[in-house]
Parts: structure tokens; C-alpha cells; sequence
């Protein structure tokens, strides 16, 4: 449903300079004899300027091509023929091609920038969003320490547990930020090394809280050889992809990780326990800022995703959720670009 | 409870803040400046046990300062940087410093790594037959090392990989400065032979090789030898 009137939506611009066209072609030929051959020449170019603001190329070419003909066989001598005597025409010809490009070019200038736009604007919605969330639990809680002098020695360190917490995941988010505008700035280059897995996963275990490290993790690393890449984006995809479990993952249900190597790609496997996630949920869940709908006391954001998904293909690897299990598994495939030469 | 004192380089006035009333909880004498130009007056004048310096000072580069004093001493400097700026860090453990904390950074990590520096230079001050850490043990003598108590069987690089990061304790080491010191010049960008020997040692060393107490990683920068004898 949605696809279809989308496609409508996409190419009724179409529709309405073919009609223009049609209007046009009327009109030339009831006040024919008042407009004159170049009147009749300039309003041609209204149908390609109507399609060249919706900045596709070639639907700008197309009718291009279709206000010429319809020009040059109805109202050029000799009428009704294509045959162009004087070499002016050619001339007009080629500024309705240079008016429909001009024009084009400049709407997908527009198009783009609006876009961008767009994606700042959900950016600053989730950054006032998911930074606000650990940020009043610190506010809080440090309010209700201050305001209470003979609170336990207990609870005070159990609410202080739960500020570092908090600050712990707005360091990631900050982090994140920083990489999403590096990473969708585009002339990103990786910086190529060999990388340690086994090393990596070590160092992203460090952002997270010793309680999730020792209780709910189960870790499995082949024994192989260095990998190829960017080793700070491969540890920020691991450390996302743990970031995402913890987040969905039921509660004290164990996390697993798995990472394969085969002789042409090491393969990640990240799964948690998770309510049932519909499978359209899942396709989606890689876009930028998404999020499960149903969830949205979880702190977070599908930014974190997104990076991982831009990181794997800088890689030329791919990323999919799957259902199973009774919860989520992330697959990742990085292609082993070359091996490591020892001594 | 302890004599040292630490000078702080410090513009940021909250930061400043926290570090002074810090040390003094902690019974750590303390000085502190706001900008290069003050520090070097204020390092001759108070001749401080450690160092702490901020990268971003406004009056210029922590660097140039951090060199100033590697030409006249030899006593830990740890730099504190805004950013995670692997290049600026990596650029200060090679003019000299010893350590670095980025912020935000935990008073629990830098009052650890502030004992862990002094200790080092206690250590090379009383040279003593054996460097223990942990269940580890290395002879200077002889050069032998030991874990729990047994020799420990290591290929010619292991072992002076090893040793370079026994002798370097609780030293946060780049990857240029381990290459160099342990296969040579010429080796410093290599980085695929540390790699793959330091997840060897791991593997004969460490409890469990994702989570390692000994050989710390400090992600895009070097390796960290930790050791904390209390």
C-alpha cells in the first residue's frame, strides 16, 4: 500500500508537465497567431522547468526532448515535419536543455540540503532526548543524596552505583555522536591496521560495569590470526553491539558472544533474550534513528546501530538481526581483506 | 600520612577544583598553576614528586613543557587531556610523560595511577634483587622470570617483550616505543608483530585473555604493564 502510493507520489510530477505540455500545445494553436514563434518557444520551456525543480535527470531529459518535439513539429516551418532549416533553432533547442539541467542540478543541490536537515533535526531530537535520560538520573539521585544527611552508607553507595551507571552511558552516547557525524560525513577514510579481536573485545568490555561484565557475558573467540581494519571503529561496533544487548536483553538472561573465523570472513554473532521482535521491526532496526516502538522507557537510540552498520560496510561486510531463540541475534561478516605476514 | 607533593597545570577551574580537594582527602600535598608560563617558575621553585598536566593549556602546548622537564628531571609526569586525542596523548608519552587520564576521568583511576607512578619511582630509586607483580617474578640479575613460582617458558621476543614491560610498570608505553625498544629501529610501525606477541603473553600470563590484569591495552595509543602490590 504504502510502496504503491509512494511510487505515485514519486513520478506524478511527470503526469503534471505531460498535461502543462498538453495545455501548452492548446494554447499555441487557438492564439497561435498572437503569441508569435517565440512566445510560442518560451512557454515551452514551462514543462521542463515543472519537472526539472523535482531534480531526476532523467525525467528533466524526457520531457525536455518532448517540448522540443512537440515545438519543432507543430510551430517550426515546415510545419509538421522535423526538418529544421535555420541553424537559430538548433540554438533554442540547446537552451532548453541547458534551462532543464541548470535547474535540475540546482534542485538536488536543494533536495540534498534539505534532507541533511532532516537528519540534523531527529540527531538534536535524540540527543535532547537520550542524554536527558541518564542525565536526570544523576540529577536526581544526587538531589535526593544532598537532601537526605543520615541516609544509609548502603544506600548511598547503591545510588551512587547508579550515577556512574548513568555517566558511564553518556560517555557512549557522546562517543557515538561523534562518530555518527565523522562516519555520515562520507569522505571518511579507515584507517587500516592489524587488529587483535581478542584485544578488542577486552578493550570494549571496559566501557561497561563490572556487574555486567562478570555476570551476564559469555564469550567465545576463535583462535586466528590479526585482522585487517580499522581497529577503533571495529572496537566501537563491539562495543555497540554489546551496548544493544544489554539494552534489549531480558532481565538476568545471559549475553553471548561469538566470533567465527573461517578462511574468507570472520563472522560476529552477538544474542540476547528478548521479547518477540516482528520481523519488519527487524529489517528496519539498522536505519537511522530507529527504534522499537513499543519501547521507549529504554534508554538510547538506534544511532548506535546506524554506526554499526556504516562500520561493516566501510569494511565490505554485511549486518542482519534475525529472530531466535526466543530473542536477537546480530550477525556481522567482515571479509578478510589480507593476511598477516609474521617474521 | 605521605610527604609528596603534586603540582597541578591546570587552566580549567573546576577540574583544578576537583584534583585539589582530592589530594588534600587523600593526604597529598598540592600546588597548582593555570598556565605554562607560571608552571616552569613554579616546578624549579617547589621541586614537586609528580606532575600532572593538562594538554590544553591557553598559553601554548603541554608538550613543549612536558620536554622542558625531561631535560632537567626524571619525575613522573601524568598529562590529562579534554579529548580522547590519540595523536596529542601519543605525542606527550613521547616527549617524556609517563601516564595519561582522559576526562571525564574517575579520582578512584587517577589516584590509582598517581600511587602506581610513585611507586615506580620509589622502585628505581631502591634497586632491590627482584621485581615481583602480581604471581609474577623477574630476577634483575639473572633476567630469569617466574610465574607462580615456575619458570616461565617464553620464545627469545616474548621473553624481551616481557621484560621491557616489567622494567616499564605501570607506564602507559606506545606502540613506536615498545617497537623500537624491543626489535630495534626500523621496526616502529610493525605494529602487526606487537599485536600478535602481545596476545601470546597474554595467553601465558592472564587469567582470561578478553579481561587482562596484567598487559592492559590503552586503545589507539600502546599497552599499559599494570601491577598493583599493595
Amino acid at each position: 500500500m504504502k510502496n504503491s502510493t509512494l511510487k505515485y507520489g514519486t513520478y506524478s510530477f511527470i503526469l503534471k508537465a505531460l498535461t502543462i505540455l498538453a495545455v501548452i500545445t492548446l494554447i499555441s494553436h487557438v492564439f497561435g497567431a498572437y503569441l508569435d514563434i517565440i512566445n510560442i518557444g518560451l512557454i515551452h520551456i514551462i514543462p521542463v522547468v515543472v519537472v526539472a525543480i523535482h531534480g531526476n535527470m532523467k525525467a528533466t531529459i524526457f520531457i525536455t526532448l518532448l517540448s522540443v518535439v512537440f515545438f519543432n513539429f507543430l510551430y517550426i516551418p515546415p510545419l509538421y515535419s522535423f526538418n529544421v532549416h535555420d541553424e537559430l533553432y538548433l540554438w533554442s533547442f540547446g537552451i532548453f536543455a541547458a534551462v532543464g539541467w541548470i535547474v535540475t542540478v540546482q534542485a538536488k543541490n536543494l533536495m540534498k540540503q534539505t534532507k541533511q536537515n532532516e537528519l540534523r533535526e531527529s540527531l538534536l531530537h535524540i540527543i535532547s532526548h537520550d542524554l536527558r535520560t541518564p542525565l536526570s538520573t544523576i540529577h536526581g539521585t544526587i538531589n535526593l543524596i544532598l537532601s537526605n544527611s543520615d541516609m544509609e552508607k548502603n544506600s548511598i553507595k547503591n545510588l551512587l552505583e547508579d550515577i556512574n551507571y548513568a555517566s558511564l552511558r553518556m560517555k557512549r552516547l557522546i562517543a557515538n555522536l561523534l562518530d555518527s557525524t565523522r562516519l555520515s560525513s562520507g569522505d571518511i577514510n579507515l584507517k587500516l591496521e592489524w587488529c587483535d579481536f581478542e584485544d578488542i573485545v577486552g578493550v570494549a568490555l571496559e566501557e561497561f560495569s563490572q556487574i555486567q561484565k562478570d555476570e551476564l557475558l559469555e564469550i567465545k573467540i576463535d583462535e586466528m590470526g590479526l585482522f585487517w581494519g580499522d581497529n577503533t571503529l571495529l572496537t566501537q561496533l563491539i562495543i555497540n553491539l554489546f551496548d544493544n544487548a544489554f539494552k534489549y536483553s531480558k532481565e538476568n538472561t545471559k549475553i553471548k558472544l561469538l566470533i567465527i573465523h573461517d578462511k574468507t570472513f570472520v563472522k560476529i554473532k552477538i544474542f540476547n533474550k528478548s521479547d518477540y521482535i516482528n520481523k519488519v521491526k527487524l529489517k528496519n532496526i539498522f536505519d537511522k534513528f530507529y527504534r522499537f516502538e513499543d519501547t521507549n522507557d529504554i534508554s538510547g537510540s538506534g544511532i548506535g546501530l546506524a554506526i554499526c552498520k556504516s562500520i561493516v560496510t566501510l569494511h565490505g561486510g554485511t549486518i542482519k538481526a534475525l529472530s531466535e531463540d526466543e530473542g536477537m541475534l546480530i550477525e556481522v561478516r567482515l571479509p578478510i581483506l589480507k593476511k598477516a605476514k609474521l617474521l | 600520612m605521605n610527604n609528596y607533593l603534586i603540582q597541578i597545570v591546570e587552566d580549567d577551574p573546576s577540574v583544578k577544583k576537583l584534583l585539589e580537594i582530592t589530594f588534600k582527602e587523600y593526604q597529598f600535598k598540592s600546588v597548582s598553576c593555570e598556565s605554562k608560563k607560571s608552571a616552569f617558575g613554579m616546578f624549579l621553585g617547589h621541586n614537586p614528586d609528580l606532575l600532572i598536566v593538562d594538554l590544553g593549556l591557553p598559553d601554548g602546548d603541554g608538550k613543549e613543557f612536558i620536554k622542558q622537564i625531561r631535560e632537567i628531571s626524571k619525575l613522573p609526569i601524568i598529562v590529562l587531556s579534554a579529548r580522547h586525542d590519540e595523536r596529542e596523548i601519543v605525542a606527550a608519552l613521547d616527549a617524556g610523560a609517563d601516564d595519561y587520564i582522559t576526562k571525564p576521568f574517575s579520582v578512584n583511576e587517577l589516584l590509582a595511577r598517581i600511587r602506581a607512578n610513585l611507586r615506580r619511582k620509589i622502585n628505581e630509586e631502591n634497586i632491590s634483587d627482584t621485581i615481583t607483580c602480581g604471581a609474577l617474578e623477574m630476577n634483575i640479575a639473572s633476567r630469569d622470570i617466574f610465574f607462580k613460582k615456575e619458570p616461565l617458558k617464553l620464545t627469545p621476543i616474548e621473553y624481551e617483550l616481557l621484560k621491557y614491560f616489567i622494567l616499564n610498570t605501570n607506564k602507559t608505553l606506545t606502540h613506536k616505543q615498545i617497537l623500537k625498544e624491543v626489535w630495534g629501529v626500523g621496526y616502529q610501525n610493525e605494529m602487526q608483530y606487537l599485536r600478535t606477541y602481545v596476545n601470546a603473553l597474554r595467553k601465558k600470563i592472564e587469567q582470561n585473555s578478553t579481561r587482562p590484569t596484567y598487559i592492559k591495552t590503552e586503545s589507539g595509543i600502546g599497552y599499559r604493564f599494570n601491577c598493583n602490590n599493595e
